[in-house]
C-alpha cells in the first residue's frame, strides 16, 4: 500500500465538491479492473504471446476476443454507476456514542438492473443493494459519533463489479449534509425535576389535553394519534401532538448554573441533557437556560433543547 | 443432475471446466483428461453436498504420482503435449483447493488460457466453433460466479461476446504478426508424417493414392497450364539397389540454365514435410525461406511443419540444360548386377535408337505397344530381377513401376537417369479459384540426361501407357481406383462434386484467411486496404483508427438501444394494436375493463379470450407481488398467439 495513500485520499475527498443531490456522470465514474480482470488480462497476453510464436491463428482470436470481452465488461461496469442519482434524506440526531445512520435515498431512472455496494470513507459496514428497474431505496450507512455537535456526513464510496466481476466501477460523493451528536445523557440525581407520574407520559393522549401541533411521526405513537387527514391528503405520516399542561403545573428550571462552577462544561451538558430527556418522559414542561441561549416551551422543544446543548459554546 | 444445479456459481466454473477440457481427449492420452474430469465431477459433488476439502497431505503426493504418470507415458513435462498435460493436471488440483471466490476466479481464468491448448493441435473450423463454445460456456460462468443480478446470465454472454466479436476481427486483422517465430519448440517426432516418402519401392505411392487427403492447393495469377503440363517435382531418387529406389546426395552441386518456357506465377499452400514443398517444373528461383537444392527442388531454411503458404515462379515446358561431369554421369549410370534380360533389351533399343533420344523413342513405343497395362493392384514382383520380371511377366504396375523400370533401362543402355516423384495434375475448384492437388496425384517419373543437348529430359512412361492418366483426374483413369477409393473419392453424380468442390473451396477460404493469415497475407491486405506498404506502427495506428470506427457502431447501437418493454407493457401494446385493427380504438387512457367493453363485437371464443387475458393482465398489473417475472413471459406468449388468431381469422 502507498505510504500517504491515506492522506492522499483525503486531501483529493476534500477537493471534491458537497452535493445534497447527485446524479453519476462520466466526470465521476472511475473504472478500474479488479484483480480477476489484471488476470484476464494476463492471460489474454499470454494467449497472444504464444499465438505469436506459434503462428496460430485461432489462438489470436483467443486472446483478442477476451481483450473485447474486457472491454465490453468496462462499458458494462459503468453502465452500473452511470445515471443514478443520490440524495440526502435529513438525519436524525443521536447522542454521542451511538452509532447515527447517514440516511441516503437511491434512485434508479433507467431500466437496467443495478447491483451496488456503498461504504464510507472511513471503512466500516459494507452496504449492498440491487435496485430494479426505475426504483428508489433508501439506504443507510452506519457513522459512530464519538463528539458532541456537527458531523458532516462521511464522504461515500459506491461501487459496482457486475455484472462480470472484471471491472470495479466506482465514485466518491460527499453528501451535503451533517449529523447532530447530542451529549450523552448522564444521570443527575441531585436535580430531579420531575416526578414521574406513574410513567404516564403526554404521548398517551389524555381526553382533556388540547391539540398543540401537528409533528413528525415518532415510533411509539399511538395509532390514535396520527393525523390520517394529513396522511390521506398529503401521504404524510404525521402525528398529533397535545400540550398537556395540568393547570397549575410548575415550570421546571433547567439551568446552566444548577452547577458548580467547577464542574467542567461536557459534564454539565451531559447531565443537562438527562434532565431535558427526563421531563419529555415525564411530560412536564421546562425551561432550558444555557448562558446566550434559552429554550422556552414550544412545539418540538425536544430537538430545540437538545440541539441547544449539542451546539452550545461556551462565549468567550 | 438438474440444471438449477448450476445455478451456483462454482457448479458453472467447473462444468465449463470440463466442457473446454473435451477436445483434449483427442489429443492427450485418454486417461489424462479423464482424470481430471472425474476430479472435477468429485469436486461438484464435494461442493453439492457442503464436505470439507481433502487435505494438502493428502493432496501432494497424489499429485507428484499423477505427474510421475504423465513423466512415465510421454516422456516428457514440457512441449505441447506435455504442457498441456500438466497444466490440466494443476487444474484439477487446484480445483480441490478452491475455497474462496478468488480461488474460483484464478480456476476460470485458467479455464480461458485452457481454451487455446486445443487450439494448437488442430486449427479446423470445427475447433473454432469449440472455442466459441467454450467462450460462451465460460463468460456464462463468469457472470454466475459473480453472483450478479443478471437474470438471464446466458443473454448477457452472447451479449457481451457478440459486443466484442468485431474489436477481436479488427484486432486480428490489423495486430501485426511476426514472420517466425521468437523461441522454438522441441520437436515432436512421433507424429505420422503423410506425403511421399523418402525412398521409392514397389507399392509406395500406389498406397499413398488409396488415401485421397487434400496434399496442397495452388492460385496461378493468369490462366494455369494444361493439366498435362503440371508436373510438381518433389524429390529425386538417385540411387537403385535392385528393388528401392533412393536419394543418396550424389550430386553436390550444379549449374541450371532454364531455355524456353513459358513463365507462370503461383501461391502455394501445404504442408511441407520434412523441409519439402511441391514446385511447378521448373522453378526459376527459390521462395524467401528456401534454397533450391541440386536437380532444382526446394529445401526450405527451417524445418517446421506447419502451412506453408509461398509464391514462385517457374517456367512451364523449358528446357532444363545441366553440365554434368563425366563422373556425375557415371553416378547417374550405377546399377546394381541382375536383370539380364533387361540390360539387353535396353542396349538393343539403344543401338536401334542411335541417341539419346532415340532410345526414349524407342522405350516409349515399347511401353505403349508391348502389352503394358496401368493398375492399382499388380502382381507381387518377388526375387533379384524384379525389372524383368515386371519387362517381360507380369507388365501389369503403377507408376513406379513404370519410372523405375524405364529409369533401370536407360542406365542400363548407359544413359544417365534419375527418378523424379511429386505430383501430376490437380482439380480445378470453380468455387473458391484455385487448384486442389491431393494424395491421388502422387506420380513418379523419370528424367534422362542427353549427352547431345546437354539437358534434362523428362520422360513419363506412365503417360506412355495410360495417356488419359496426365490429362485428367487419377481416379477416372484408373479403373480399379473407383472402387477402392472411399465412396467420395469415386466418380460422383453432379450434386455431390459440387458440395464437395463447395467443402473444398470453404476449407480453403478457411485456410487462407483464418489458420494462413501470416505477416505476408497481413501486409497484402493492408497494401490492397490502402492502409500502408509496409506494417509499421503509423500503418497499424491507422488501422486500428478505422478499425474503431467499425468496433464503435454495434456498441453504439447497444448503448442507445430502447429498453426493453417489460411484458405486460409489450403485451398490452399487442392487444391495442391488434383490437385497432378489427376498428376498435383503444385509448392510452383505457384500462382492462375500457379494453373489453370496446370489443364488445368480437366473436363470442375470441372475446372469452380477450376476457380471461385481460382479467390476468389486471392481477398481475394491478398486484405486483403476486407474479413472477415468468408468468408475465407466458402472458406474453398466449397474448402473441391471440393476436395471430385474431388477424387470421379476419
Amino acid at each position: 500500500m502507498l505510504p500517504f495513500r491515506k492522506q492522499l485520499r483525503g486531501w483529493w475527498l476534500r477537493r471534491l465538491p458537497l452535493e445534497a443531490i447527485c446524479q453519476l456522470g462520466q466526470r465521476r465514474i472511475y473504472l478500474l479492473p479488479t484483480r480477476f480482470g489484471l488476470s484476464l488480462l494476463l492471460v489474454a497476453a499470454a494467449v497472444w504471446v504464444g499465438a505469436l510464436n506459434y503462428a496460430v491463428s485461432l489462438a489470436y482470436v483467443l486472446a483478442f476476443w477476451v481483450l473485447g470481452l474486457l472491454l465490453v465488461a468496462v462499458l458494462m461496469a459503468y453502465r452500473q454507476l452511470a445515471g443514478l442519482q443520490l440524495q440526502v434524506v435529513p438525519a436524525e440526531g443521536v447522542f454521542v456514542g451511538q452509532s447515527a445512520e447517514c440516511r441516503l435515498q437511491l434512485r434508479n431512472p433507467s431500466d437496467l438492473i443495478r447491483q451496488l455496494q456503498l461504504q464510507s470513507e472511513h471503512g466500516g459496514e459494507l452496504v449492498s443493494c440491487t435496485l430494479a428497474a426505475m426504483q428508489e431505496q433508501p439506504l443507510a450507512i452506519a457513522l459512530l459519533l464519538q463528539k458532541r455537535g456537527w458531523h458532516a456526513y462521511p464522504a461515500i464510496r459506491l461501487w459496482s463489479t457486475a455484472p462480470f466481476g472484471l471491472i470495479r466501477a466506482f465514485a466518491w460523493w460527499r453528501p451535503d449534509a451533517s449529523l447532530l451528536a447530542y451529549p450523552l445523557p448522564l444521570p443527575d440525581r441531585e436535580h430531579q425535576d420531575c416526578h414521574h407520574e406513574n410513567g404516564r407520559g403526554r404521548n398517551h393522549g389524555d381526553d382533556e389535553e388540547d391539540f398543540s401541533h401537528l409533528g413528525e411521526y415518532r415510533q411509539g405513537d399511538t395509532p390514535r394519534q396520527i393525523a390520517w387527514s394529513v396522511l390521506a391528503r398529503r401521504d404524510v405520516l404525521a402525528s398529533k401532538r397535545f400540550a398537556s399542561q395540568p393547570r397549575g403545573q410548575a415550570l421546571h428550571q433547567l439551568a446552566w448554573q444548577d452547577y458548580p462552577a467547577l464542574l467542567d462544561l461536557e459534564s454539565r451538558l451531559s447531565r443537562l441533557c438527562w434532565r431535558v430527556l427526563q421531563c419529555e418522559k415525564a411530560g412536564q414542561h421546562y425551561r432550558l437556560q444555557l448562558p446566550g441561549r434559552v429554550v422556552e416551551p414550544q412545539p418540538g422543544q425536544r430537538e430545540l433543547a437538545l440541539a441547544a446543548l449539542a451546539e452550545f459554546r461556551l462565549p468567550t | 443432475m438438474s440444471f438449477s444445479l448450476f445455478r451456483q456459481g462454482e457448479m458453472a466454473v467447473l462444468l465449463a471446466l470440463g466442457l473446454v477440457m473435451l477436445p483434449l481427449f483427442l489429443h492427450l492420452p485418454v486417461w489424462l483428461p479423464g482424470l481430471v474430469l472425474a476430479m472435477l465431477l468429485l469436486r461438484g459433488i464435494l461442493q453439492q453436498r457442503q464436505h470439507g476439502l481433502p487435505s494438502l497431505w493428502l493432496l501432494l503426493p497424489l499429485l507428484g504420482l499423477s505427474v510421475c504418470g504423465l513423466w512415465l507415458n510421454l516422456n516428457t513435462l514440457i512441449g505441447r503435449e506435455g504442457g498441456a498435460a500438466l497444466l490440466i493436471l494443476l487444474l484439477g488440483f487446484k480445483s480441490f483447493e478452491a475455497r474462496q471466490l478468488r480461488d474460483w476466479q484464478v480456476l476460470l481464468a485458467l479455464g480461458f488460457f485452457l481454451t487455446a491448448i486445443p487450439l494448437l493441435f488442430d486449427q479446423s473450423p470445427l475447433s473454432a466453433l469449440w472455442l466459441v463454445v467454450s467462450l460462451l460456456v465460460l463468460t456464462w460462468a463468469m457472470l454466475r460466479l459473480s453472483g450478479c443480478a443478471v437474470q438471464t446470465p446466458a443473454k448477457v454472454a452472447v451479449q457481451a461476446l457478440a459486443l466484442s466479436l468485431p474489436l477481436m476481427l479488427v484486432l486480428f486483422v490489423v495486430m501485426p504478426r511476426l514472420p517466425g517465430p521468437l523461441w522454438s519448440m522441441p520437436h515432436e517426432q512421433h507424429q505420422a508424417a503423410t506425403g511421399l516418402s523418402d525412398s521409392m519401392e514397389p507399392g509406395s505411392i500406389s498406397q499413398l493414392v488409396q488415401h485421397n487427403e487434400p496434399a496442397f492447393s495452388v492460385v496461378f495469377d493468369g490462366p494455369a497450364p494444361a493439366p498435362e503440363q503440371l508436373y510438381w517435382r518433389i524429390m529425386i531418387f538417385d540411387d537403385f539397389d535392385g528393388r528401392r529406389w533412393q536419394n543418396v546426395g550424389g550430386l553436390s552441386r550444379e549449374t541450371v540454365r532454364l531455355q524456353g518456357g513459358e513463365r507462370i506465377r503461383y501461391r502455394l499452400t501445404g504442408k511441407p514435410t520434412r523441409s519439402r514443398l511441391p514446385l511447378l517444373d521448373y522453378p526459376l528461383a527459390a521462395p524467401p525461406g528456401g534454397g533450391l537444392e541440386p536437380g532444382h527442388l526446394l529445401k526450405l531454411a527451417n524445418d517446421q511443419e506447419d502451412v506453408l503458404r509461398i509464391s514462385a515462379e517457374s517456367l512451364v515446358g523449358s528446357h532444363y540444360q545441366s553440365e554434368l561431369s563425366r563422373s556425375d554421369q557415371d553416378f547417374y549410370r550405377r546399377l546394381p548386377p541382375g536383370n539380364p534380360a533387361s540390360r539387353q533389351l535396353a542396349l538393343q533399343w539403344r543401338s536401334q535408337g542411335g541417341d539419346g533420344i532415340g532410345f526414349v523413342r524407342e522405350a516409349l513405343l515399347h511401353f505403349r505397344l508391348g502389352g503394358f497395362a496401368y493398375t492399382l493392384s499388380p502382381p507381387l514382383l518377388e526375387g533379384d530381377n524384379s525389372i524383368d520380371a515386371f519387362m517381360f511377366s507380369t507388365r501389369q504396375g503403377f507408376c513406379e513401376h513404370y519410372a523405375s523400370a524405364f529409369a533401370f533401362m536407360a542406365r542400363a543402355a548407359g544413359i544417365p537417369s534419375r527418378v523424379v516423384s511429386g505430383y501430376q495434375g490437380g482439380q480445378f475448384n470453380p468455387l473458391g479459384h484455385f487448384w486442389q492437388v491431393r494424395s491421388t496425384d502422387a506420380h513418379a517419373w523419370v528424367e534422362v540426361w542427353l549427352a547431345e543437348r546437354g539437358e534434362w529430359l523428362r520422360v513419363d512412361p506412365t503417360a506412355a501407357v495410360a495417356p488419359e492418366r496426365v490429362r485428367q483426374d487419377p481416379v477416372r483413369s484408373i479403373p480399379a481406383l473407383q472402387t477402392q477409393l472411399p465412396v467420395l473419392g469415386r466418380q460422383v453424380p453432379a450434386w455431390v462434386l459440387q458440395v464437395q468442390q463447395g467443402w473444398q473451396a470453404a476449407g480453403f477460404a478457411w485456410q487462407q484467411w483464418v489458420v494462413g493469415y501470416d505477416a505476408t497475407r497481413q501486409l497484402s491486405l493492408y497494401r490492397w486496404l490502402g492502409l500502408g506498404d509496409v506494417v509499421d506502427t503509423a500503418a497499424v495506428m491507422r488501422a486500428l483508427l478505422c478499425g474503431a470506427v467499425l468496433v464503435c457502431l454495434p456498441l453504439l447501437w447497444w448503448w442507445r438501444r430502447h429498453p426493453e418493454r417489460l411484458p405486460l407493457q409489450q403485451g398490452r401494446m399487442l392487444l391495442e394494436r391488434a383490437l385497432l385493427r378489427q376498428g376498435m380504438v383503444i385509448l392510452p387512457s383505457d384500462g382492462p375493463l375500457d379494453m373489453l367493453n370496446k370489443a364488445r363485437k368480437l366473436p363470442t371464443p375470441a372475446y372469452a379470450q380477450l376476457k380471461q387475458l385481460l382479467k390476468e393482465y389486471a392481477a398481475m398489473r394491478y398486484q405486483q407481488a403476486a407474479c413472477s417475472p415468468q408468468q408475465t413471459r407466458l402472458w406474453l406468449r398466449r397474448v402473441r398467439h391471440f393476436c395471430a388468431d385474431l388477424t387470421r381469422r379476419k
